[in-house]
């Protein structure tokens, strides 16, 4: 997996980790009664460790992931038979094979966010 | 759906050989049967969540949980260290059972809150923790899971 891919697929999995604290009421209850978290504490860790992973992006990575973070959300999404998962529309046969591999950092040409393939 | 029927043999050990939280966090991993890259994305994951407090929640019982992009469905997984090992629970007593619940960040069938929320009422019925530890076999306890209709 590309090294850069790597880093994006963290950080998104961080913002997912973040919004079941900060947004989803009974992901907030189950942390906090089940594993006594302080989900106050724990968003703010999430968000000092986001902030250094998206230190670690190239520029023009970091330019793209700002932008569609910006405007669409998701800056990361899954590539599943085919389709792209931000935008639910196909990926071309050419690149839906390079995507395959993860190896490097492409983007849907539809909605721009990135993409890749769960093994 | 019940609990059991999330489970898969494949993803059950009963003999973690593990010494440490680290180990035993890639062994369950393991167990989930996915590429080398994606087992390193989810012990960061799995590891980051540790740091923010111990999935630990007592009686010997610890839910290692996260959502990753790595994951295309729910998975889950069971592992058993009969001697124990320290995991920093709640109660700061040994874990010897470990539940693995691993989801996707958007899930059509939105199943991770409910399956961590029965793995925790299973967690609590009073003879879990020595029913597990007397079970022989992945079909066991699978039967257990069963039993309790969670």
């Amino acid at each position: 997996m590309h090294p850069q891919l790597e880093i994006l697929l963290q950080i998104q999995d961080l913002k997912a980790q973040r919004r079941d604290l900060a947004e989803v009421e009974s992901e907030r209850k189950v942390e906090e009664e089940e594993f006594q978290i302080d989900p106050e504490q724990a968003i703010q860790s999430i968000d000092e460790k986001i902030a250094e992973l998206e230190g670690e992006l190239t520029p023009s990575v970091r330019s793209r992931y700002e932008r569609i973070s910006r405007d669409r959300g998701r800056a990361v999404v899954p590539v599943i038979n085919g389709i792209c998962y931000g935008c639910f529309v196909s990926i071309p046969t050419s690149l839906a094979s390079d995507v395959r591999r993860n190896d490097e950092v492409h983007h849907c040409d539809h909605c721009g966010r990135f993409i890749y393939v769960v093994s | 759906m019940e609990l059991r029927e999330f489970f898969d043999r494949d993803a059950i050990s009963l003999d973690l050989k593990g010494e440490t939280k680290d180990e035993i966090l890639k062994e369950l991993i393991g167990l989930l049967g996915v590429d080398e890259k994606s087992e390193a994305i989810l012990f960061k994951m799995l590891r980051r969540r540790e740091n923010l407090g111990s999935t630990g929640i007592g009686r010997g019982i610890a839910i290692p949980h996260c959502r990753s992009l790595v994951v295309n469905r729910l998975r889950v997984a069971f592992g058993r260290k009969s001697n124990g090992i320290d995991f920093q629970a709640i109660d700061n007593n040994p874990v010897h059972y470990f539940f693995l619940i691993v989801a996707p960040p958007l899930e059509v069938s939105n199943q991770y809150l409910p399956v961590l929320g029965k793995v925790a009422q299973f967690a609590k019925e009073p003879d879990v923790p020595s029913r597990l530890a007397e079970i022989q076999t992945p079909d066991e306890f699978l039967n257990l899971l069963a039993e309790k209709a969670i």
